[in-house]
């Protein structure tokens, strides 16, 4: 009763948002978009990721440890991620 | 403070439950009920960071492999029921929002309306599901099984093979949290209706919630990943 009024209204449209995405994600993936497919759609994930993390989970409104915390756990799923890659494609 | 005792255990009684609204008091070791819940919320995201951890040792893998055999994890990703995946990214997505309304209504004291979404939520966990065993079955019957025991034969290579291995332990990682996710939301359903959980005190809730947009976010990447590969 206290806390932000409009925050129902904020969950509908970012749902609202997160099923356009999708659709747009699923009708690109119809498209000959060749070496473009993979980063358009993770593309369309990372923003997709970014309202839930945002709106649905408040990230926001977080102590910033807990930002600390998930921004380390996100650097270190890049760089694993990126280093394994690395190394398959300069063999 | 009385009024809002008082407007709580009438609500409480509107439930049938007539005792007044639980209020938890702090532990020995904080100094405040918020302390405490500022500890609640951190721990849950570390958490949840760790999770991402365990994930992100099978999507490393999977760009590894997909870096190496790029052309077989194309041909094994189209293979894969694209309107399925699709449905179960839109179910996923709408039962983060069914959570996020649950614990958005017990936070204005509208607990029906946050015993009800929480039951949606896990009605739609369901049918998530439901549809991935739908699509295991199918696999099993094209003779898609992970590892030495993958027989498809119209896709006889190896890297066909590590993609669908990848498939399994990705899907079937992820459904193993769909489920804990599952039991976790009724669980917190039933404290809900209970007159557990009302404006002042939802940190479990909220966890409850975290944990399962957690769910969401993972589904969200391996969905392009699996089925949409290009």
């Amino acid at each position: 009763m206290t806390s932000r009024p409009h925050g129902g209204i904020r969950y509908v449209l970012a749902w609202v948002g997160l099923l356009v995405l999708t659709t747009v994600s699923f009708g690109a993936a119809h498209l000959a978009l060749g070496a473009a497919a993979a980063p358009v759609a993770l593309g369309i994930a990372s923003i997709k990721a970014g309202i839930v993390l945002v709106v649905f989970m408040h990230l926001m409104q977080t102590n910033p440890a807990v930002r600390t915390a998930l921004g380390t756990a996100i650097v270190f799923i890049l760089l694993l991620a990126a280093g394994i890659v690395a190394d398959v494609v300069t063999r | 403070v009385s009024t809002r005792v008082v407007a709580e255990a009438g609500a409480v009684t509107e439930l049938g439950h007539a005792r007044e609204a639980h209020v938890p008091e702090a532990a020995e070791h904080f100094e405040s009920v918020e302390q405490q819940e500022h500890a609640a919320r951190l721990g849950m995201w570390i958490f949840l960071s760790s999770e991402t951890l365990l994930f992100a040792a099978l999507f490393a893998l999977y760009a590894g492999y997909r870096a190496m055999y790029s052309v077989d994890f194309l041909a094994a990703s189209h293979h894969n029921n694209m309107l399925i995946g699709t449905a179960n990214t839109a179910i996923l997505i709408t039962s983060s929002f069914t959570v996020a309304w649950a614990l958005h209504s017990v936070q204005h004291d509208a607990r029906r309306m946050g015993a009800l979404s929480l039951g949606l939520t896990v009605l739609l966990g369901m049918a998530f599901l439901g549809l991935k065993i739908v699509e295991y079955l199918d696999h099993f019957h094209h003779g898609i099984y992970p590892g030495s025991h993958y027989r498809f034969a119209e896709m006889p290579s190896h890297g066909a093979k590590l993609f669908f291995t990848l498939y399994y332990f990705l899907t079937g990682l992820h459904a193993l949290h769909v489920l804990g996710g599952m039991t976790f939301l009724a669980l917190l359903m039933w404290l809900v209706l209970k007159g557990r959980y009302h404006a002042r005190h939802y940190v479990a809730l909220e966890n409850g919630a975290l944990y399962w947009h957690l769910v969401d976010l993972i589904w969200i990447f391996l969905w392009p990943l699996l089925y949409l590969a290009g």
